[in-house]
This record gives C-alpha cells, structure tokens and sequence, in this order.
C-alpha cells in the first residue's frame, strides 16, 4: 500500500488524503463534521453517502457513494444532501388481495410509469449501476418478474428519483413490485405447518431441558 | 507472523487439503486466554447506579457514568410535541415497534439520529433464525440459542423468540419481504435454510446475502407510508423525560438540522437504539453502522433501568484486516456457513470454522498471537479459503455471495484466485438493559428493543438471532406500548432525575465535565455543546452577556 497523498475538494474545502482512503474517510480526517450523509461506513448498503463527483479532466458528474469510492487527485465532491420527498405514492399492500390486480395497481399507483421519455437519467444517477429505466419498464409491461430482479440490489439512495424528470420514483415503484410479489406469492409450505403447530398449541419450547449443560468439546 | 507471499505459497501447496491443527485447548481456557473480553480492558465494578457493583467494560463504564449533555437552563422554552409512543431509533426494532403499535392505533413518533433505516440493521448480511424445518423445532432454536450464550441468558426470553420465530417470518412476508427458496417457486415451495455457527439444524433464512438490507428497505417503505407514524429524521435524543416518580414520560431530542431541542412527550417511551461498536472497544475497528454510540444505553442506565453483561461483546470472526482502510467491514458468516475455511500463515486449518462466533474469533486471534497468522502491509490476520470455496461450489459467489464479491472487488482482488485476510472486527454487544417478555426495563413506561437491550443473546449471539430479536421484541414492545394509548399523560415532564444522578456521581467522586452519551464517533467532529450554542444560551439564562 503506498502513503501517497493526494488533494482535493470536498464540499468546497481543499482537503489532503491517503490515497487509499475513501471519499468519506477523508473528508472526516480532515476535520469536517460527519452528522449526516453518513451511514454503513463502507459496506455501500444504506445510500446515506451519496454525492456528486467530478474527477480531473473530466467535464462529466458521475453520481457516487462516498464510503465506497476512493479519493483521487483534483477529485471534486459535494454530497447530494439527504431529501425525503413527498409521497405521492401512496398504497396500503394490505389492499391487494389477488396477483389479478397487479397491473392496475401499478399504473394506479404510480401513473407517471407509462410515460417515461427514456431519457435515461435514472440509469445515470444509479451509483449501483442497476438497469433502472429497464426495470421501470418492465413494471409497466406487467413483467414483475423481470422488474424485481433489476431492483434486488437496490438500497434505496433515492438518487434516480431525484433524477426523473417524470416523477417516476423508480425505486420506490421497484420496492412496490417486489413487495406486492413477496406478499401475494411467498407462502413457504414449511412455514405454514409450522405456524400451524404452534398456533393450535402442538409445538411448545420447555425450558428445563437445560438445566444440565450441553458438554462443551474442543473446538 | 508469516510474511504474506509465503503464507499464500504455504495455503496454494495444500491446496483445499488443509491439515487441522489443534493444540488442545478446550473451549473455556481458549476464551479464557484469548477472547477480547478477556484479555482486553478488565472489567471495572460500576460505581455509580443501579447496577453498583456489576462489572462492566471499562470504556463503556466511563460512558455509563458520564454526566448529562444538557441542563434544565438549556431546555427552558423547548418545543414540546406529544404522542402516545415514542420510538428512539430508526433501524429495524424501532420500525418493527412503530408499524405494530401504529398498527393497534396509536400515534406514534418516531426519532432518529440520522435517517430512518440507518441502522446495523441495514448492514445484516447472513440472515435471519426461525426454526421452520422439518428437522428442526423451536426446542431445538431455544437450546442451540442459549448453549451458545454460555447459559447466561433469560431462558423465558429465549424461548419466547424461539416460538415467535415463524410468526416473524410470515409477518415480514406479508410486508412485502422475500426470501430466498429452493427451485424458486413460491407458493408452497421451501425456504432455503443454511447452519448457523453453533446450530443442530440448518435454521438461517435469508434473501441472498444482503438479508438486512432487504428486510430495512421493507420496514423503512412501511413506516413511511403508514399514516399513524410521523419521523424525525436527524433528531438525536440527548435525555429521557421523567416525571415526578422517575417513570419514563419521553426524551429530549436536538434537532440537526434546525440546531435546537425539542421535548417529545409520550405515554410510553420505546428505546430502539442500538448498540455500542462505534466505541471500538479495546481498540478494535467495528463492523457497525455509524451511529452505533450506545447512546440509549446511557440515557436508560441514567434514568435508572437495570443492565445486564456489559462485560461481554461479541467479536465478529471476519472482519476485513487488509487493505487498512477497509479494516473491519464484515465477511458474512455466509461465507463459512457455505463452506469457506480458515486457514492460517502455515497453510493449516485450525478450528471448525462453525463453532460460535466467540469460539472462532478466539482462534484467530490465537493464531495471530502465536506467531502463525499472515501479515501483509502492516495488517494481521488469518486467511478465509474464498479460491477452495469458489472451486467446489463455481457459482457461489454470483448466486449467494453477491456482497463478498463486491467486498473482494474493493479490496482489490480476485476473490477466485487470492484469499481474504480477516480478523475479529467489533460486531455486537451482547448486554445491554434487561427486559421483560415485552421490552419492558426497570423504569416504569420504558420499553428497550433490539440490540440496546439485554438478556437474549447470553455471553454470544448466535448468526441470526439478531434480525429475529428486533423483529419478535420490537412487534411485542410496540402491542404492549399501544395499550397505554388511552392514559392521561404525566403532569410533569423534565429532566428532574440527572439532578440525583450528579449527586450520585459527586459523591462517588467522579468528575462532572465528562458529558455523555457521545452522540457522534469522534472523527465526526460534532460537540452539542458548540452546535446548540450552549455556552451563550446559558450565560444569557444567567443574565450574563452573550
């Protein structure tokens, strides 16, 4: 590992790092106070640090999560503050009843997905690089199943919402696909015998069989 | 320690056929010598508090008895909101709490430090224990869950999560959550199920191996929808409120963004704050969330609640050792639960890699502390076999293991070809407020949910237990803190009780500039005091001159 150092801007403040250490490790370093855009700290699964990032040389913003992206030399950075939108998208997953409705309820629920312009932002703004403007699509054919695999490893980071012209909320309407299919299809029959024991009282947990410990072995 | 280069030539000539060291150690002595809890900072006796006497971690006793952030001057004035539950915390035992209690009627508001989901509960990988297996039973759950917490456990709490188990299941289904199954089909197919360290039967249920982030992006979508809950994004809380017999009527949070404090008054006050790994106990690097400053620990032991093993914390076999920077982000125990091995400088095998959690990091901490570890660019640790595992299952890392690949792919390697090196990482703090079947502390109207609370997890948590305790407490915390929804509030509501606290503190001879809880890690750079302009607010209280 090399001790390089390199500077650049963070929210608009000259900052000198490691050139190994992250976009968030540095701007922390460097005294910068950390109360918000700040989650997992590196894992890459909460969307809290989401920014915006222009390398050197490079008229182009790419969007980034700032835990996962490591500093580079005349890196500028500034963080897509967090944002919590209205919701106009209002359901209550309790309401659908049978997988006959699903189609409506997409299109009732999230009108503005039939008339995505293609313009690709969505796809831009994704810092996980899933296939989101695909994945909308598919939700309006009625291809659920499709659509839910392109949203599996979304973490909700919000940033192709705020990108969509259309006010589609992209994730929001994925999240709602995957829901709506996990509560009207999953129904794991093990599951449902077990519940069924211990509902009607046939599968109970004794306490006492502890009472003398289990021999521990070596390792 | 082995030099790297030749550690991976010693772990490439043996080729997946490792032999097993054991140098005969048996299972106490090894956690006697070589657990973190042990060997680390030793335990100091609580002076100060309900739990006087008990020993505890000493970094986290110096928290334990600190003196408040503010005083009653710095409220004075305060907007006051009120509500009938207030949930403090925002990853998955808070929602879990807020959706049922919200659910029963209840208004609810719930409180969080930084955003709603952000959480260890987003960060989970493996998966989730509900014993729903044909070979497989509660009984079983409940005995595996309490061996592996060296019988220290509440046996009642233990099995009431066992049973609650599969009714946790099917209620994250009904929220919309999925989970993996075999052959993927759906209606009437089978969970698939993976052995937990320390199981009898395979008892893991998980949707790939980013479980937590499935299941936090449901409840978070769910609590936001649900028009019983309001959120307070970016609102610490800084105190409890107490009424005049010190029950818990609510907290006193400071609001980030507009920098000044708020009371929220509420019938019944649930704690779902977390736990404490952002403290890097005993210099270890953490896999915790950010946020994870054991904030409502300090809050509940201040007012009063009792707490239970604050001596005891977990350490997460593997945690990343190298590059540096990355040291301490998580290796799902997935990875050995699919069948990854360790493997030290020697090129040997040296513990059955899904012994409990506190077995196999004792092991590797041995190894790095006899000399047999691997070190590389200044960082220790052991070898986990990804190469061996990738050669006997060739799709692992694209069907189950989708984040180690992304983990291997910042780390800079080929996970194919190079092993990781990994090293106990600060993961869980098994301890914490003691409860009843409810999440009821000590402290009358005080709920405590998730991993701030106690009495579960014994001496060691199981992989697992964690996603099921926060959903099984905090569904049963939130029902039994709705019913509450028709009392009259408390008549008063202050701060009342940290005035007996500094005399407890004086007269146990500790100091009174040491402020708690930290809110932040350090480098986050954030003093209360200087944000909420303190210093002035309580010279001009004083008639002094800002």
């Amino acid at each position: 590992m090399s001790d390089d150092k390199v500077s650049l801007v963070i929210e608009g403040r000259e900052v000198e790092a490691p050139s190994t250490a992250s976009i968030i490790q540095a701007y922390s370093a460097s005294g910068g106070q950390l109360v918000t855009n700040v989650g997992c700290m590196g894992q890459g699964v909460c969307g809290s640090c989401r920014c915006m990032v222009r390398r050197e040389g490079s008229r182009d913003v790419t969007m980034e999560l700032a835990c996962e992206t490591p500093v580079e030399a005349g890196m500028q950075v500034a963080f897509v503050s967090y944002f919590q939108p209205k919701r106009p998208h209002v359901y209550d997953l309790e309401t659908l009843t049978g997988g006959w409705q699903i189609l409506d309820a997409i299109d009732e629920v999230f009108p503005q997905a039939k008339s995505c312009r293609h313009c690709g932002g969505c796809d831009r703004a994704c810092p996980r690089g899933l296939d989101v403007q695909k994945g909308v699509e598919y939700a309006v054919q009625g291809d659920v199943l499709a659509a839910k695999d392109v949203f599996s490893e979304c973490i909700m980071c919000n940033l192709c919402t705020l990108a969509c012209p259309e006010r589609i909320r992209p994730n929001h309407l994925g999240l709602f696909v995957r829901r709506a299919l996990a509560a009207l299809t999953l129904r794991p029959v093990e599951l449902m015998r077990r519940l069924r024991q211990i509902e009607s009282g046939a599968l109970t947990v004794d306490t006492s069989t502890v009472d003398a410990p289990r021999q521990e072995r070596r390792p | 320690m082995i030099p790297y280069a030749e550690a991976l030539a010693a772990l490439r000539r043996a080729g997946g056929a490792y032999p097993m060291r054991d140098d005969g150690l048996a299972v106490a002595e090894l956690l006697q010598r070589h657990h973190p809890d042990n060997i680390g900072g030793k335990p100091v006796p609580l002076a100060v508090g309900v739990n006087a006497g008990m020993l505890c971690q000493p970094e986290v006793a110096a928290l334990l008895q600190t003196n408040a952030l503010i005083d009653d001057v710095d409220i004075a004035g305060a907007e006051t909101l009120n509500t009938d539950i207030l949930v403090i915390g925002g990853g998955g035992a808070g929602c879990a709490a807020a959706l049922t209690a919200a659910g029963e009627g209840a208004r609810v508001i719930l409180a969080t430090k930084l955003l709603l989901g952000d959480s260890n509960t987003v960060m989970a990988e493996g998966g989730i224990q509900a014993a729903v297996g044909e070979d497989d039973s509660p009984q079983r759950h409940f005995e595996d869950t309490y061996t592996a917490g060296h019988r220290a456990a509440d046996r009642d709490l233990v099995a009431q999560m066992a049973l609650d188990g599969p009714d946790a299941i099917r209620w994250l289904i009904k929220l919309g959550m999925a989970f993996d199954t075999v052959e993927d089909r759906p209606f009437g197919g089978s969970l698939k199920r993976k052995t937990p360290g320390g199981a009898t039967a395979p008892r893991i249920l998980s949707y790939r191996d980013f479980t937590g982030l499935e299941m936090m992006r449901v409840l978070r979508e769910a609590v936001g929808l649900h028009r019983g809950v309001q959120v307070m994004d970016r609102c610490p809380a800084v105190e409890l409120l107490s009424d005049d017999r010190g029950g818990c009527v609510g907290a006193v949070v400071y609001s980030l963004e507009h920098h000044r404090f708020v009371l929220v008054r509420a019938r019944r006050t649930i704690l779902a704050t977390g736990g404490s790994g952002r403290l890097h106990l005993n210099g270890f690097p953490t896999s915790n969330h950010y946020g994870a400053t054991a904030d409502g620990l300090v809050l509940a032991y201040r007012m009063g609640a009792k707490l239970r093993e604050m001596d005891s914390y977990q350490y997460h076999p593997t945690g990343i050792a190298h590059p540096a920077h990355l040291a301490g982000g998580l290796i799902s125990e997935a990875a050995r639960s699919e069948g990854a091995k360790l493997v030290n400088g020697l090129g040997e095998r040296f513990v059955d890699e899904l012994k409990p959690r506190d077995v196999v990091a004792s092991a590797i901490l041995r190894e790095c502390a006899e000399g047999r570890g691997v070190a590389r660019d200044g960082q220790a640790g052991v070898f986990l076999d990804v190469p061996g595992l990738v050669r006997e299952k060739p799709d692992v890392l694209a069907s189950t293991l989708v984040s180690l690949a992304h983990l291997a792919a910042k780390c800079r390697i080929d996970p194919t070809e190079e092993p990781m090196i990994v090293y106990p990482t600060l993961h869980y703090q098994n301890g914490g407020v003691a409860i009843d079947g409810s999440g009821r502390a000590s402290v009358p109207g005080l709920f405590c949910v998730g991993e701030v609370s106690g009495g579960i997890h014994g001496r060691n948590r199981m992989m697992g237990n964690a996603l099921l305790d926060i959903i099984s407490f905090g569904r049963r915390a939130g029902a039994k803190a709705a019913e509450s929804a028709t009392e009259p509030y408390a008549s008063r509501a202050g701060i009342g009780h940290i005035h007996d606290w500094q005399r407890q503190l004086t007269l146990a001879g500790l100091p009174l500039d040491a402020r708690g809880p930290h809110v932040f890690p350090a480098y986050g750079n954030f003093d209360l005091a200087a944000d909420a302009r303190l210093t002035a607010r309580r010279a001009a209280a004083q008639g002094g001159r800002r």
